[in-house]
């Protein structure tokens, strides 16, 4: 038993998990961070991002690896559509009696694309369950046993996830893109372009989730259906870090992995989901603001 | 003012057309008295997934019956149209839409929805209102609970027999050790409870029992500590989600266990696409059917499938729904549509089908032995029992 608990076995499964709640948790947390709208249609492009993989894969046979970047720019410009088309239009006149209106406002938008992507994929792509087996050698590193799309997926998915934070602290773009998240109309008072930074948002978001959808495809079978528990998923991560927090977010998900493989080890897996969301419970109840409670946060 | 006043004698007109054409639509339709068979399917939702290979095979019967000229109606061809709702993956739903089906559509027949709790739901309906529906897709011993009159379920992989049957696979492979994990969903918990006895019962050592919720998102703790227990069969008692989950992680960790037993998903044809053709050869799992010379019109089923659809039905859902359409074809040539007749002939006949022969008792289908097929070669085989069996049981060899 403890063997294993020690084990890279189980730490290698564990990142693999948390590497891509991270991922996931990512768009969602910068959409809703720099524009307060909570992003419930995020699940969804996920799974087209999923679908665009598996048509890539299945029809050209070309590699996950290598259209994971076309993926995630083709969710970027469909975020930034989103943006130019719709929510600019919603976040233009935002006051901040109004902003409570634009929450719910964006909500139905969001909820409405998600039922409209779910349903598209259904009728273009039928509801039957996809997979493809792609990067399914196992390789053993250091007597570790690691498929290769596994491993793939907590490279891109892990290497993005501290790009996206390192981008947000050293960056000057990500710079404006945090003082938006914590003090919007400072940051616009002091020059920050803040239709840019929230249409950056749309694009880091949705090319983010689609990018996770496509490592996700190489892990598990998808439908139209599939997207809405990753966006639970997300939530909980966002939630757990402090909403609009980028790191905390990220030390989020890995607390996640971490629970769902080694809180699975120690006690049984039939209590994975009360393992899961006690410690989400709990964190909200002892931590309201999330693992990191940024001061700015907590006005 | 004008403009809008014109564009809105646009919409008016478009409406009278749209109007005046369904009109028509319906005039013709009469005329021609198609054959209307209604039905509901999750096309949307949590199990929307799971039913194509269902629907699939009734567009399928649609299209090879209307190109012979119509289904046979004790005596004359009729032409046979669908009406179809989509439940929402909702069992409370689909009650209302067979209800709705019955009463408003007034369709002249009826085929049933995906999965058990819908068969489950409707059996009130069809008994309130008299109308025998041939059931296919469900299976539970809780099926024997549905009052006998106006369903009957045409599997035979109920969990009990599924329970003694694999016992005795197991057993005749000469297992001694077993590890068995389950999802807590219905179906998986059902084998569950019934195989465990009978495999204590048999003398075969359970060293591992573990259950996991439908949400796993990992077995790497689960599928070591089976490893560790080296057991000589694994029973993956695991919907479609977590097969392909549990398959992928034990080529990873290397479980190379001989038996490999995985419960729902690998008799979809999606299942050697996810994990890849050579890690499913050698997995064994539920299914009564399989292309063989004995049964009649099981090859022709299966290669129309391939050519429609460009991937292997599912051998035990598309199986089971076409047998049930087959069934119900013979009842409506013998009977024409009288009801009360069609049930009083699916109760008592014999039929034959693409899955032999067809009799039932109460809700049961009473012949269909208990079955499992294995993946050999990329195609599926009958390994059990030695009475239907297309080919010879081989230990897996690796993922």
């Amino acid at each position: 038993m403890i063997d294993t608990l020690l084990s890279g076995q189980l730490l290698f499964a564990a990142l693999v998990t948390g590497s891509l709640y991270a991922l996931i948790a990512l768009g969602l947390n910068l959409v809703y961070g720099t524009m307060r709208m909570l992003n419930v249609a995020h699940g969804d492009v996920v799974m087209l991002g999923a679908y665009a993989a598996f048509w890539a894969f299945t029809l050209m046979g070309l590699s996950p690896l290598l259209a994971g970047p076309v993926v995630a720019l083709m969710g970027a410009g469909l975020g930034v559509l989103l943006y130019r088309g719709v929510f600019r239009r919603l976040l233009a006149g935002v006051t901040p009696s109004t902003a409570g209106k634009i929450e719910g406002n964006s909500l139905l938008l969001f909820f409405g694309l998600s039922i409209l992507m779910q349903n598209i994929a259904a009728l273009a792509f039928t509801p039957n369950n996809r997979a493809y087996a792609a990067l399914g050698e196992v390789y053993r590193i250091g007597g570790v046993a690691m498929t290769g799309n596994r491993l793939a997926a907590l490279l891109v998915a892990g290497g993005c996830s501290i790009a996206a934070a390192l981008f947000l602290s050293r960056s000057v773009a990500g710079l404006a893109m945090r003082a938006v998240i914590e003090r919007r109309e400072a940051a616009s008072i002091v020059g920050v372009d803040v239709d840019r930074v929230q249409g950056l948002s749309f694009a880091v978001g949705f090319g983010s989730a689609a990018l996770a959808g496509v490592l996700m495809s190489m892990l598990e079978q998808f439908s139209p259906f599939s997207g809405f528990p990753f966006t639970i998923a997300g939530f909980i991560v966002i939630i757990l870090g402090g909403l609009g927090n980028v790191t905390g977010g990220l030390l989020a998900a890995l607390l996640l992995g971490v629970i769902e493989v080694y809180g699975v080890a120690l006690t049984s897996a039939n209590l994975r989901s009360v393992l899961l969301y006690g410690t989400f419970v709990a964190a909200l109840l002892i931590f309201p603001n999330g693992l990191i409670a940024r001061r700015v946060m907590a006005r | 003012m004008f403009r809008s006043d014109s564009s809105r004698r646009g919409v008016v007109k478009a409406i009278a057309a749209a109007v005046l054409a369904l009109a028509v639509t319906t005039a013709q339709a009469q005329a021609d008295k198609p054959l209307r068979i209604g039905f509901s399917m999750a096309r949307t939702g949590m199990l929307a997934n799971a039913t194509p290979s269902q629907l699939n095979t009734y567009e399928l019967w649609r299209e090879q019956v209307n190109a012979k000229g119509g289904m046979n109606v004790g005596g004359t061809k009729r032409k046979v149209e669908f009406v179809i709702y989509d439940d929402q993956s909702k069992p409370e739903q689909a009650v209302r839409i067979y209800e709705k089906l019955i009463t408003d559509d007034k369709v002249d027949l009826l085929l049933p929805p995906w999965g058990t709790p819908f068969h489950i739901a409707i059996a009130p309906v069809l008994e309130k209102y008299k109308f025998p529906v041939v059931g296919n897709t469900a299976a539970s011993v809780a099926l024997r609970q549905v009052k006998p009159g106006y369903i009957w379920f045409t599997t035979s992989a109920i969990p009990d027999r599924i329970g003694t049957e694999l016992t005795a696979m197991l057993k005749a492979q000469n297992v001694k050790s077993v590890a068995v994990l389950s999802n807590v969903l219905p179906f998986t918990k059902e084998i569950k409870n019934f195989v465990e006895p009978e495999l204590k019962k048999a003398g075969i050592d359970i060293k591992v029992s573990t259950e996991y919720p439908p949400d796993v998102k990992d077995m790497t703790a689960v599928l070591t500590q089976i490893k560790q227990a080296n057991v000589d069969a694994v029973l993956a008692l695991a919907y479609p989600g977590d097969s392909v989950l549990y398959a992928k992680q034990a080529k990873e960790l290397g479980l190379n266990v001989p038996f490999q037993f995985v419960a729902i998903g690998p008799s979809d044809a999606f299942f050697p696409k996810a994990v890849g053709a050579p890690s499913a050869d050698g997995v064994v799992t539920i299914a009564h059917w399989s292309p063989r010379p004995e049964w009649k019109g099981s090859q022709a089923f299966y290669d129309s499938y391939v050519k429609k659809f460009g991937e292997d039905p599912d051998y035990l859902n598309s199986a089971l729904a076409w047998m049930s359409l087959e069934i119900l074809e013979a009842a409506v040539a013998k009977n024409g549509l009288d009801k009360e007749k069609i049930r009083a002939t699916i109760a008592s006949d014999t039929f034959e089908t693409i899955n032999g022969k067809v009799k039932f008792d109460g809700v049961q289908n009473a012949i269909t032995p208990t079955a499992f097929v294995q993946y050999q070669k990329g195609k599926l085989q009958i390994v059990w029992p030695a009475s239907i069996a297309t080919g010879k049981y081989e230990a897996k060899k690796g993922w």
